[in-house]
């Protein structure tokens, strides 16, 4: 395989797996190899976490936002852009999408944060796991009203949820279990919390209430007994159903486009093939993610997925902002960066729903296309930014350059970009209009870093830059 | 748990707290460093937020518990002469003018003690007199003005007026070396004790910068199995004790230091959510863990205003989360009144101890 075919291989790899890579990064990896760089990245213990002391450090008001943005975003925008473990982040940002929880509801971010830390920290792990932790989360039995779950008065806002959205997907359960599920689930809830008044956010906790449990008998897809909260988790696990719904999560979120979760019962898989053998992964692992993400990133179908996933705003937000660097520091003005993919349409920490973000081209509106091509091109015009000044001196090391070798060099070092020959065409005849470009001088680097820059705000224009 | 700390013949007694959350008025916003000035006042600097909200000094009358009053507010956010950006650093020089650093300006400014401001002095970069990140501050006998200069990892010396004096310290770990130093104090024979955060250490120089000696090493405390995250990184409570006992002297990102008039030694392990005391020669003593529990004066009024506040406090079956310093990052010795008085950063107030000079066994037979 060429230099070039192993550099885009890596760039798709890290563009998916984590929020893109520099040049000189994709470089270092490509000679590490590509299953080396999968293994590096399902392992995160190997590279150093964020330094969460760094961001209190500068930022202290990060830890216990409240519910008022921005400082929950600064929080979490810091770990997704300093980051050296872009897996493990990239699954915290899928779990937040499957298991979403928002602050319009919990009005709290210091809980959401504490979410996101459990999925930062299980997200490869066991499945089941990661259920029986996000049943006894008191953010999510807030979210879905667990709390309000009694032994005499059963709510079923948890119960179902946890069927259709976060397991099983509709059509693989009846109303019957629905109701069954709920009672078991009665009496998990959480003890009253301190109060935000005087001293600010404290965290609720876990509880317990046995005397609100339903103890009675239950029937539930298939099995009866006395079943509690853990016996149901058990039997979701067991069903069929349950591997491919997650594996379709994870196909949507790392491959290419899948409809939205509601239609599923409805519209087949892109690729039922893969989605079979991830189940099967899923399954023969019991449940451990970790091996299904092995085996779809070292897939075939996974290494011709290129462009077939538009980007999401954190992606888009994210990846622009580790590409241009300079933001190891969370700096005055972090919190309208970390704010980027709300105007976007992806209002980090909360989500618009329980069902989380439509994904694909429902991200595209006209106003969010514009805000996504205003951010990105603002940040890649910047030259003070060590990450553009990098592709710059690229540029300058390649010498003189023609038009067409202009839009090469720079659709190749900011993906590399694939692009359709219209649009290469329209891009060189810009480029035809600012001449060749030399840097034989002061004010002739000045110009010929002025239009690389602007070249690279015309690709991020592009329809070809949205896609992943 | 215990109001009364007993160690190694010393007795600190909890005595109240101050403030709360507010972000202007009678409150706190992430205090950072502070300073008590000649007449007994303190100045507290407070971070704020990238709302722009809660940036400023207060200036606070302290006295018995109860007694206090909030007496100024100045360098609040914002561009030019007496605004901020990231306020940090505070100290206070014998005529009671008060110096601020600004973290993102580079800039030191000067108040007179009312808070009107009088001028403003320093500049970018890592040349002699040019300032990186500057923290902490304190004001020497000769109300020169030592600056941590925490990004070049040194001190710089200034006189009032800006006038670049000497430097101390180099980036490392070695002795007289620093990685991101925070917090500073002179102790009455002008040595010099910085909190050097990143290397998990207090660092004791001479009044002329010598190395002399450095104190605890890093670790954090043993949580117990069961144990409740206040916040995902601490502290942690639980009504069982760890498995393991903690190590004496451990600090995690020590971010001030004070010095009694016994020579003992304060210092804010922030990481570790506790004050950690230390004799002169730098053994460690004990450890102050924040007692809290009762409710501070304009902590109450906000309670009080609140009846729906005040029903869910009466919920919680655990108010122990609420006595504890969470990332406590400045600490204060008084020398008047033997008051230990420590900014717990999280929680926005001033938490008080006193050491007690005659301190009997309580009656055991109550």
């Amino acid at each position: 395989m060429a230099n070039h075919d192993n550099i885009a291989l890596m760039a798709h790899l890290m563009r998916r797996a984590g929020f893109g890579a520099s040049r000189d990064e994709l470089e270092a990896r490509a000679a590490k190899g590509y299953e080396a760089t999968v293994e590096e990245l399902l392992n995160p213990e190997s590279q150093p976490p964020v330094d969460p002391y760094e961001l209190l450090r500068y930022q202290p008001a990060a830890l216990l936002p409240g519910g008022q943005p921005p400082m929950g975003n600064v929080n979490y925008m810091y770990y997704l852009v300093t980051t050296k473990r872009p897996l493990e982040e990239k699954m915290a940002l899928f779990w937040h999408h499957v298991f979403a929880t928002g602050n319009s509801k919990v009005d709290n971010y210091d809980q959401l944060l504490e979410q996101i830390e459990i999925f930062r920290n299980n997200g490869m792990g066991n499945y089941r796991d990661l259920l029986l932790k996000m049943a006894r989360n008191p953010t999510m039995i807030f979210w879905l009203d667990n709390n309000q779950n009694h032994g005499s008065a059963v709510n079923e806002n948890w119960g179902r949820e946890l069927l259709e959205l976060f397991s099983l997907g509709a059509g693989n359960y009846t109303e019957t279990d629905v109701r069954e599920a709920s009672r078991a689930f009665t009496g998990w809830t959480f003890e009253t919390k301190i109060p935000r008044l005087p001293y600010g956010r404290f965290p609720w906790k876990f509880e317990y209430r046995p005397e609100d449990h339903d103890d009675g008998v239950k029937e539930f897809l298939g099995h009866r007994g006395h079943l509690n909260g853990e016996d149901i988790i058990d039997i979701v696990v067991q069903q069929p159903a349950c591997a491919r719904f997650i594996c379709r999560h994870l196909y949507n979120f790392f491959v290419a486009d899948e409809p939205q979760v509601p239609a599923w019962s409805l519209e087949p898989p892109r690729d039922p093939e893969a989605l079979d053998a991830m189940a099967k992964t899923l399954r023969e692992s019991n449940y451990e993610i970790r091996p299904v993400l092995r085996m779809l990133f070292n897939s075939d179908f996974f290494k011709n997925a290129r462009n077939k996933h538009l980007k999401s705003p954190a992606e888009v937000v994210v990846g622009t902002l580790r590409l241009v660097g300079g933001y190891d520091i969370p700096k005055p003005g972090y919190g309208e960066l970390s704010m980027q993919p709300s105007y976007m349409g992806q209002d980090l920490l909360n989500p618009p729903s329980v069902e989380g973000w439509h994904t694909g081209s429902e991200w595209i509106n006209s106003g969010s296309l514009m805000a996504r091509i205003n951010f990105v091109a603002e940040q890649l015009g910047n030259q003070s930014l060590p990450g553009v000044r990098a592709i710059i001196e690229r540029l300058k090391a390649k010498g003189t350059l023609a038009p067409d070798q202009l839009v090469s060099e720079c659709l190749d070092l900011l993906g590399p970009v694939e692009v359709r020959p219209e649009t290469r065409t329209e891009l060189t005849d810009q480029a035809k209009q600012w001449g060749q470009l030399s840097w034989d001088s002061n004010p002739n680097a000045q110009t010929a870093a002025k239009r690389a820059t602007e070249m690279m705000q015309l690709i991020v224009a592009t329809r070809e830059y949205q896609f992943a | 748990m215990p109001l009364t700390t007993v160690s190694n013949g010393r007795t600190y007694d909890w005595s109240y707290a101050i403030g709360r959350a507010a972000a202007t008025g009678t409150g706190f916003n992430y205090p950072q460093t502070m300073c008590l000035g000649n007449d007994g006042d303190i100045f507290v600097a407070n971070r704020g937020n990238e709302n722009n909200f809660g940036q400023r000094v207060n200036r606070l009358k302290l006295g018995a518990p109860g007694d206090e009053e909030l007496l100024a507010e100045f360098f609040t956010w914002g561009e030019g002469d007496g605004k901020s950006q990231w306020p940090f650093g505070v100290a206070v020089d014998s005529l009671n003018n008060v110096y601020v650093s600004d973290e993102w300006t580079n800039a030191i400014s000067v108040f007179h003690g009312n808070g009107t401001f009088i001028r403003k002095w320093g500049r970018a970069g890592s040349g002699d007199g040019e300032l990186l990140r500057p923290a902490g501050l304190a004001c020497d006998k000769d109300d020169n003005v030592i600056v941590v200069d925490s990004g070049n990892n040194r001190l710089q010396v200034f006189t009032g007026e800006g006038k670049f004096l000497a430097k101390y310290g180099k980036a490392g770990s070695g002795d007289g070396e620093f990685n991101q130093p925070w917090g500073i104090t002179l102790d009455t024979a002008g040595n010099i004790y910085v909190a050097d955060w990143k290397n998990h250490r207090i660092q004791k120089l001479s009044s002329d910068g010598t190395f002399l000696m450095k104190i605890g090493e890093y670790g954090t405390v043993p949580v117990a199995s069961d144990a409740f995250a206040v916040t995902y990184l601490g502290p942690h409570v639980s009504t069982t004790p760890p498995a393991e006992y903690p190590k004496a002297g451990l600090l995690n990102h020590p971010t001030d230091v004070a010095v009694d008039s016994d020579g003992d030694i304060y210092i804010a392990d922030w990481g570790n959510h506790r004050i950690s005391i230390f004799d002169a020669r730098g053994r460690p003593l004990t450890n102050l863990m924040g007692d809290a529990q009762v409710m501070s004066k304009w902590g109450q009024q906000s309670i009080d205003a609140n009846p729906d506040m005040m029903k869910a406090l009466r919920r919680v079956r655990n108010l122990e989360p609420q006595w504890r310093f969470c990332f406590p990052t400045a600490v204060d010795f008084n020398p008047k009144t033997d008051e230990i008085i420590i900014a717990d950063s999280q929680r926005n107030r001033l938490q008080i101890y006193r050491k007690v000079r005659d301190y009997v066994d309580f009656q055991a037979n109550l």
